[in-house]
């Protein structure tokens, strides 16, 4: 709570300092905050611009404004266009419920995002962290339950697997409208990990946000070789006792690394695709339940206990007091040891056999008040400027969601040059080493599994 | 003159509370109603046992060595010394600290990785992490004991040092005169006397630490955990199906505690 409410005040500081400098939509360059870029504007025209926090100038190719073509208008905006959302967005505050437990992922919400939707559209942003996900889906259940249907208290959420189906299936989301949104064009709604999130269709009641993929972490100083694959790291955590921990699923993080050592228990991924099959997953279960009873002795206390979450699993190994930390982010273990938090020597590696990815978006509650603000934000999300302001290891280090071949030439040539994190692997390597996440009823049942069969065993 | 104040409290607290009657009865918000049974379903599951144990364990170990302690520091308290006043205030001092924040200094101390362990490993004591003792996370709640034993000892210290010093001295004097040694003093003349504030004060630590959820959760295991550590994990469970016993397992917790709150006010009324 605390937390939260430093949170507001600083965002209610910033956004009194902001407001006092510069009306909406007027020339560029005017904030004094960033560092501002004002050149190709002539040919261009209407140029939209972002407070830049990477240093240095960089080209600015134009974006879209205008929604895809044969896109239909979203409920409530029908035989309106996009300037029309943009027009009522402004003046708009869009209450952002997402995770916060990345100071980083934070301050590149409150910063560079919030500046620029600010400046470019009057929209104020409002950024709410949370620990998990149920906290707003509570939230916004309160308020069905309360007959709230109208201005309810959130307007866009970070949102992604079982929390989406458990939303779309009680009826609290607000659409379709992804596809309307100009950017949207640059996603390439062919891809199935993009169309469907963890095997339920998006339907246009979400916006692609980013892309996220499981690596391990380590360091060299600690450990030279890293385990090439799942057998190998069992066989390391055996001869290593007390060295090795992952958090408790429900935890995201430690449910995703779970699921590395079912498929690998199962000898494979495939027969868990598509529908949940009660069988299968009975089959399936009992050798994973298997594989982690016999390594939990060899575990951080013994197994005795489990970290609650990431966060504290990365005291743990920034303390030494475990070899190894997992993410579900390649680029995070870079962005750590930018911070200082992680020794220099920290590197990332993933198994032989591949590691999970997945695709993370935004949505809206149904009752939100400023649904055109939240498309706006969402929007400007997707842009080709905040995806790759995302992208950066110094500000986030997220895998970009927009398909570089459906971007502008100008931008594809952007995009080639993100740099990369010391401790990131090269993006060819993590491409050829993609698994499928399972659709949100197999992860619900394998994590009420572990509760049932490995904590309290 | 109550009217308004009572109102307040009835209309918030108990509708809730009856909010969370209702949902622990089948009814989910959105889904509508469920099959019911959350009770049965609780009640019968093995984590609800052991996590009853683990939560009475907590409290009654807390509120046990905190009347010991506090008792203690009342004793040496009352005594007339140089710099009184400055030690009381330093015996008083933790009082506004919040739990949380307690919780995180017994964090940052006890941890593996701790303060304490990291003077351990200065000295040479232990090599790595996990030679410290584990006293957070484990299972015997030692870190959650600390953090509740440091701050109710003085909550109680308090309580015992006010009865001690409108007693005064004179029954003990009385006593020594009819030749009661240092122990029958205490046991047949102190203890009698302070003997209603600190049933009275045990009992109130013994229902917060009963129902309080933020320090097992930070410094508890994974399981089994406090009992509002669990009705906070059903409650966010992402299966919706879990409310009605996550509303089942607060309504226990509330009923548990009213009890204690029957306990006390017959207690307190007794005395009176």
């Amino acid at each position: 709570m605390k937390k939260i409410f430093l949170l507001m005040l600083m965002l209610l500081l910033v956004a009194c300092g902001g407001g006092e400098e510069t009306p909406v939509d007027e020339a560029d360059g005017a904030d004094g905050g960033g560092v501002e870029v004002t050149e190709g504007g002539a040919e261009t025209g209407t140029e939209t611009e972002s407070g830049d926090d990477m240093g240095g100038a960089r080209p600015q190719p134009d974006q879209i404004e205008v929604a895809p073509e044969g896109a239909a208008a979203p409920p409530q905006y029908e035989g309106q266009t996009w300037d029309d959302i943009l027009a009522e967005a402004n003046g708009q505050t869009v209450n952002f419920y997402m995770w916060g437990g990345s100071d980083l992922i934070n301050s590149w919400i409150t910063g560079y995002v919030a500046d620029d939707i600010k400046r470019q559209y009057g929209v104020e942003l409002n950024m709410v962290p949370i620990s998990d996900a149920t906290e707003y889906i509570n939230k916004v259940l309160g308020e069905k339950e309360a007959g709230q249907d109208e201005d309810g208290s959130i307007d866009l959420v970070w949102v992604n697997g079982e929390n989406f189906r458990t939303m779309r299936q009680a009826d609290l989301l607000y659409g379709n409208w992804s596809q309307f949104l100009p950017s949207s064009a640059y996603v390439n709604w062919d891809d199935p990990s993009v169309a469907n999130d963890f095997g339920f269709p998006v339907d246009g009641y979400e916006a692609p946000y980013g892309k996220a993929q499981f690596v391990m972490i380590y360091d060299t100083a600690r450990v030279a070789e890293p385990p090439a694959d799942i057998a190998a790291l069992i066989e390391w955590i055996k001869a290593n006792p007390g060295q090795f921990a992952y958090p408790a699923p429900p935890d995201f993080t430690g449910s995703a690394f779970m699921r590395h050592i079912c498929y690998h228990a199962a000898g494979g991924y495939e027969s868990m695709l598509g529908e949940f099959d009660q069988a299968v997953f009975e089959a399936n279960a009992a050798a994973c339940w298997a594989l982690l009873n016999e390594i939990e002795p060899f575990l951080w206390r013994e197994g005795a206990t489990y970290p609650e979450s990431r966060t504290q699993m990365q005291d743990l190994f920034a303390n030494g007091e475990v070899s190894f930390d997992m993410a579900y982010n390649p680029a995070e273990a870079s962005s750590l040891v930018e911070n200082g938090r992680y020794p220099q020597t920290t590197r990332t590696f993933v198994f032989e056999e591949g590691t999970i990815a997945n695709t993370h978006y935004v949505a809206i509650p149904y009752n939100s008040g400023s649904k055109a603000g939240a498309m706006v934000v969402a929007n400007f999300l997707l842009s080709p400027d905040a995806q790759m302001s995302k992208a950066q290891p110094a500000n986030w280090g997220d895998l970009p969601v927009v398909d570089p071949a459906l971007l502008p030439l100008a931008w594809q040539a952007l995009f080639d040059t993100i740099p990369r994190g010391t401790a990131t692997l090269p993006t060819e390597e993590l491409a050829a080493h993609r698994l499928p996440e399972l659709q949100a009823p197999w992860l619900t049942a394998f994590e009420q599994g572990w509760v049932e069969n490995v904590l309290e065993q | 003159m109550l009217a308004p104040a009572l109102a307040v409290v009835l209309f918030l607290f108990g509708g809730g509370l009856s909010l969370a009657l209702v949902q622990s009865w089948g009814y989910v918000p959105g889904v509508g109603w469920g099959e019911g049974g959350a009770y049965w379903a609780v009640l019968t599951a093995p984590a609800f046992g052991r996590s009853l144990l683990l939560t009475l364990w907590i409290a009654g170990v807390s509120t046990t060595v905190s009347a010991v302690l506090a008792v203690g520091l009342a004793l040496l308290l009352r005594r007339p010394m140089r710099g009184k006043r400055f030690i009381t205030a330093l015996f008083q001092f933790n009082l506004p600290i919040p739990h949380l924040v307690g919780g995180i200094g017994i964090l940052f101390l006890v941890t593996q990785s701790g303060f304490l362990a990291r003077i351990g490993h200065y000295f040479g004591l232990i090599e790595v992490p996990a030679d410290f003792p584990a006293l957070v996370y484990d299972p015997w709640g030692i870190g959650i004991i600390l953090e509740y034993v440091w701050k109710s000892t003085i909550f109680m210290g308090v309580i015992v040092l006010a009865t001690l010093q409108t007693v005064g001295e004179d029954y003990e004097a009385v006593a020594q005169n009819l030749g009661a040694n240092r122990w029958q003093r205490f046991r047949y003349v102190i203890l009698p006397l302070i003997w209603p504030g600190l049933l009275s004060s045990s009992i109130l630590v013994f229902a917060f630490t009963f129902g309080a959820f933020e320090v097992p959760l930070l410094l508890g295991s994974r399981y089994p955990s406090a009992l509002p550590v669990l009705a906070y994990r059903l409650y966010t469970d992402v299966d919706l199906g879990a409310r009605p016993e996550a509303m089942a397992l607060s309504i226990i917790i509330a009923v548990i505690m009213g009890l204690l709150i029957a306990v006390y006010m017959r207690v307190t009324r007794g005395i009176r």
